[in-house]
């Protein structure tokens, strides 16, 4: 699995940090997303998942291969 | 029904709307068979708006999705509410009807205060003494007490007030103008006439803090908003502010009086809260899910464009069911059972797109701390009433009982640090 993020969509929700605290994190100044993670253990991939399903703005990407 | 407007006599449907007298936790009926067989269909709304109505989770979901193709611009009410009017020019900071990078601006300002998932931990001991100190002061009281006029908006408008840091003195004027803003008896100029104390005393608020900064989330966003590319006017910080107060007290407080209601209903659910408080976080969502949003968000469609194959035209309007897509069996095949164990899910309770809930997270501080910290302190909270005698609150958009009196035969103490 791997991660990428669309930031210029963010809306600083905090429904990835909420939901997968190890993967993604908050910019201070500005809510934004900071991924941790792009290429989450496998007991975190469910989590990454729910987080690209939830995010309100459709901000994180998972592709399946790599 | 024949609507108001528009220039010919078409006859249209009315929508829907939510009937708590009659169904007190669930969409009107009418949903399921429009799921089925007319998922995007022409409607008639209170405000005489005339709106294609759609009640599918996936299409309600799409639609919120894809600003470009479904914009904000008439504000997210002026279906049910006359003081919504969609057709005025854009304010200047009225993010709410706002779009793409302009409204993205404003939603950024606001985030590290109400959606920093850090400040949102930070304020979590706050949140709890006020849960407590109001519970205390609950218990002082002989029963039966309406716990939403004594409890519920108590703490959420302390919860605000205290991030804002309006004095207590100061906060019956935010309320006044939350309860004009929510009904749908008023018109845009009353509505207007409500607004103006409470846009003087936040622009006033400005001018002070502007000048002499503090710690709290006004004073904040005016020393942030100096380091960014385009600092926000005056009038902008006042709008956000507003916001934040109007929002942030009403909805929640309604939310955890009709959540309370709706456990003491369930006492089987209650009952597993009770044993578990540390459910309490899967409760607060499954009650946002169960109850959230009775009339809808509306959206003006930018482009011919296709809604579930239904053909539809730039300018139309456009209302997403967001309690008849929670309860769809496509998010959840036993929509309609209230689990306070279930996994959040994907579901709308906060609606979905950029213009999600921007209070969410606190929302959900506050709704948590309560549900644990009642269930822990008063495990014989019960009606004192039979439950037929519960009003519903009416014409307005923050749906919920107008009053939850409940009695108790103990109401335990505060834990050190907290429930």
């Amino acid at each position: 699995m791997r991660i990428d993020i669309h930031a210029e969509r963010c809306i600083g929700s905090g429904v990835c940090a909420l939901i997968a605290p190890e993967l993604f994190d908050q910019r201070d100044d500005d809510g934004v997303v900071v991924l941790l993670d792009p290429d989450p253990a496998p007991e975190q991939q469910e989590n990454a998942y729910e987080a690209a399903t939830r995010c309100p703005a459709s901000v994180i990407e998972i592709h399946e291969e790599g | 029904m024949t609507s108001v407007m528009g220039n010919h006599a078409e006859e249209l449907p009315s929508l829907p709307l939510p009937d708590e007298q009659r169904c007190p936790f669930a969409p009107p009926p009418e949903y399921e068979r429009l799921r089925a067989d007319h998922p995007v269909i022409r409607v008639t709304c209170p405000t005489g708006v005339r709106a294609w109505l759609v009640s599918r989770y996936a299409d309600v979901r799409e639609v919120l999705g894809d600003p470009r193709r479904f914009s904000n611009r008439p504000g997210t009410a002026a279906h049910i509410l006359l003081g919504f009017s969609g057709a005025e020019p854009v304010g200047e900071g009225e993010f709410p009807r706002m779009d793409g990078g302009e409204h993205l601006r404003f939603r950024r300002h606001m985030a590290p205060e109400m959606s920093n998932m850090k400040r949102i931990g930070q304020l979590r001991p706050l949140v709890q003494a006020i849960v407590d100190q109001r519970l205390d002061a609950v218990a002082a009281v002989e029963p039966p007490v309406d716990f939403y006029a004594q409890f519920a908006r108590p703490v959420t408008t302390a919860v605000i007030a205290e991030l804002l840091g309006v004095p207590e003195g100061d906060r019956g004027l935010f309320q006044k103008a939350a309860e004009a803003l929510f009904t749908g008896a008023l018109t845009a100029a009353e509505v207007g006439e409500a607004m103006r104390p409470l846009f003087e005393y936040l622009y006033a608020t400005v001018m002070t803090r502007r000048a002499n900064p503090g710690e709290d989330v006004i004073s904040r966003m005016i020393v942030r908003s100096d380091g960014t590319e385009r600092p926000f006017t005056d009038a902008e910080l006042v709008r956000m502010s507003a916001a934040m107060l109007l929002a942030g007290y009403d909805t929640t407080a309604s939310m955890i009086s009709h959540g309370l209601l709706a456990l003491l209903e369930h006492p089987q659910e209650l009952d597993r809260l009770r044993a578990d408080p540390g459910l309490a976080a899967t409760a607060a969502e499954e009650l946002v899910r169960y109850l959230g949003v009775g009339g809808g968000l509306l959206r003006e469609v930018t482009e011919d464009t296709e809604i579930a194959g239904q053909p539809v035209k730039v300018g139309d309007y456009v209302v997403v069911a967001i309690q008849s897509a929670n309860r769809d069996s496509a998010l959840h095949p036993d929509g309609d059972h209230l689990d306070v164990s279930r996994p959040a899910g994907a579901h709308l309770g906060f609606g979905h797109g950029p213009h999600q809930c921007v209070g969410q997270q606190l929302a959900r501080l506050e709704l948590t701390t309560v549900l644990a910290t009642v269930a822990r302190r008063i495990p014989s909270l019960r009606l004192a009433v039979p439950f037929d005698d519960i009003r519903f609150k009416v014409d307005t958009a923050v749906l919920g009982p107008v009053a939850l009196p409940v009695t108790w035969d103990k109401v335990l103490p505060a834990a050190e640090g907290g429930a």
